[in-house]
Parts: structure tokens; C-alpha cells; sequence
């Protein structure tokens, strides 16, 4: 009996560290949406459509990830927030398409500060003529401690907003530095 | 009876747990607005830092294939049309396999990147390093018309 409560007791051991490992949650659009705080040099008096590509789900097997239409949700709730843009549309109906390509994001899997590394790729695309205006990489950094949070999921979760939402300000505030 | 049961369960849990992640596929390109790959002819592959691996040498192998003047080497270059840079990552399961590989093409001027490529295999359904670069060229290229 007392080997199988040996057993059991592992079992449960296993089966937690299992689970903990799997918790991963995905990263929260209210979390990477920048605030009133982040002050544009200009506000375009134009309508702009937001499209991001190269995000992805976050899943069982997979630690915290930024989906595509997150991180679209958290651009244009900022974009609202700065008025970067006098107005946010959906699809093409606007005079400029915002793109943004998720083309990295880099995450430890152990520590007790989680470091991290997003690019993404910001273009902004004139839709009456096809131009493109404005083209930048865009490179953010993002550290939570232990502090931040205990349990590591919840700490990995919290540096990957933190990244967003880094990359979601100086991108738009470089679109706020051009003339459109 | 009952502590058994509940063994069972839990293993039974812990099977369903481990395999639910052992066969995800996955294989993506994007191209940015505005970049013109037909446009590209030379290609520099830039050695990730940490690569021991030599990837960098199988993406140059690959890109050549292709039709492209490609060359690799430890920094970036501006006398052609593109570098290359990549992520690769690894994972065991019994032996060592590329789980993932990202390639990202970039204009040599402003490194901004032109066009990404992504593929992720699981064990059950791991590829060669070969296969790997392979795949995510053939999708990276697959609408340039040379």
C-alpha cells in the first residue's frame, strides 16, 4: 500500500510539472495595447486598415505566443489611443494599410528572468496608388523577473506582452515622426 | 480498487498529455508589401552566431540549386541583393532533430526584412536539416517567376 501511495505521489508529481509545463496562456490584446501615454509627434488626419501576418496560436505543446488577430485587435486599440490615425477600418476601405510581419520572437524556456526578442516588420502601404511610404524593422525587448510573477508560464507570458506592446509603441511612434 | 483506478486514470492522462504534441506541422511563408523578390538575384546567408551545425552552408547548398548566386559567411553584406539570416532550433527525442527553422530574407541596405519563412516538425513527423531548408525555400519562393 505504501508503494503504491510512493507511486501515486509521483504520478501526481509528474502529472503537475505536466501541466504547469502546458498552462501557457496566450498573450493579452489589452496587455500589448499602448495607452494615451505614448505621445506621436503627428496625428494623420486618414483612415488606415491593420493586417499582421506571422504570429501564432499558442497551444498545449507550445509556450506563449501572440496570434495574428491579437495583436491586430492590441495596433488598433492603440491606434485609437494615440490617434496616430484619425480612424481605424477594416480591409482596404481606408486611404492607408498599416502591415505588420511578425518575423521573430524569441523566448527562453528556464530562468528566473524571462528575456523577450521581438522584430517585426512595419509597412505602410498608400492604398489609392499601391505606395509603399513607410517600411521599418522594428526590434523591442521585454524582461519580467520573478517579482513580475512566481509561476514561470504566467512570467513568460507577461515578457512576450511586454515585447508587444514595446514594439507596438516605437512603431507607431515612427509612424507618428513621418509626413503622409 | 480505488487507488488503482485512479493510477490508471492518471496514466492514461499523462499518455494523452505527451502524445498530444508529437505530430504538429507547420509551414508558412509571408512576403512584405512592396518587395519584389523576382528582383533578387545574390543572396548572402548570414552564419547564425551560435550555429555549429553549419545550416548556414545547407541554405547556401539549397539557394544555389535554385539558380541564385549565393555565398555565406559570418557578417552581413551590402554589395548584394539580399542577405539571409536564420533560427534554427533543435530538440531530442532519442537523437537531436530541427524542430524549427525561420529564414528571413532582408534588403542589404536598411536590413529591413523583405520575406519570412517558417517550418515546425514535430518528432513523428521530423524532416533532415535538408528537408527542412528545402521546404521553407520552396515556400518562401514558390510565387517568384525568374
Amino acid at each position: 500500500m505504501s508503494a503504491f501511495r510512493t507511486r501515486l505521489a509521483g504520478l501526481a508529481l509528474i502529472a503537475g510539472v505536466l501541466a504547469l509545463a502546458g498552462c501557457a496562456a496566450p498573450a493579452d490584446k489589452q496587455a500589448m495595447t499602448v495607452g494615451k501615454a505614448v505621445v506621436v509627434a503627428k496625428k494623420h488626419p486618414y483612415a488606415v486598415g491593420v493586417s499582421v501576418r506571422g504570429g501564432s496560436e499558442t497551444t498545449t505543446t507550445t509556450s506563449s505566443n501572440i496570434a495574428d488577430a491579437d495583436l491586430k485587435a492590441a495596433i488598433e486599440g492603440s491606434i485609437r489611443e494615440t490617434q496616430v490615425f484619425r480612424e481605424v477600418v477594416q480591409g482596404r476601405n481606408g486611404q492607408y494599410e498599416l502591415a505588420v510581419n511578425v518575423i521573430q520572437l524569441s523566448k527562453p524556456s528556464f530562468g528566473f528572468s524571462f528575456t523577450v526578442d521581438m522584430e517585426a516588420g512595419w509597412t505602410v502601404t498608400r492604398v489609392s496608388d499601391n505606395q509603399v511610404v513607410f517600411r521599418k524593422a522594428i526590434a523591442s525587448t521585454y524582461t519580467a523577473s520573478s517579482s513580475d510573477a512566481f509561476v514561470g508560464a504566467t512570467r513568460l507570458r507577461l515578457a512576450v506582452e511586454g515585447a508587444a506592446k514595446a514594439n507596438i509603441s516605437q512603431g507607431l511612434a515612427a509612424i507618428g515622426a513621418i509626413d503622409l | 480498487m480505488s487507488i488503482r483506478r485512479w493510477s490508471g486514470a492518471a496514466l492514461l492522462a499523462l499518455f494523452a498529455i505527451v502524445i498530444s504534441g508529437c505530430a504538429v506541422n507547420r509551414s508558412t511563408a509571408n512576403v512584405e508589401p512592396g518587395s519584389n523578390l523576382a528582383a533578387v538575384k545574390t543572396i548572402h546567408v548570414v552564419r547564425a552566431p551560435d550555429d555549429g551545425r553549419k545550416v548556414n552552408d545547407l541554405i547556401a547548398e539549397r539557394l544555389t540549386q535554385m539558380g541564385y548566386a549565393a555565398s555565406t559567411g559570418e557578417s552581413k553584406r551590402a554589395d548584394v541583393d539580399a542577405n539571409m539570416t536564420y533560427v534554427d532550433r533543435w530538440m531530442w527525442d532519442l537523437t537531436m532533430y530541427m524542430i524549427e527553422l525561420t529564414l528571413i530574407l532582408r534588403d542589404p541596405a536598411t536590413d529591413f526584412p523583405l520575406a519570412r519563412g517558417n517550418s515546425f516538425h514535430t518528432s513523428l513527423t521530423r524532416l533532415s536539416p535538408k528537408e527542412m531548408v528545402q521546404e521553407v525555400t520552396a515556400n518562401m519562393f514558390k510565387d517568384v517567376k525568374k
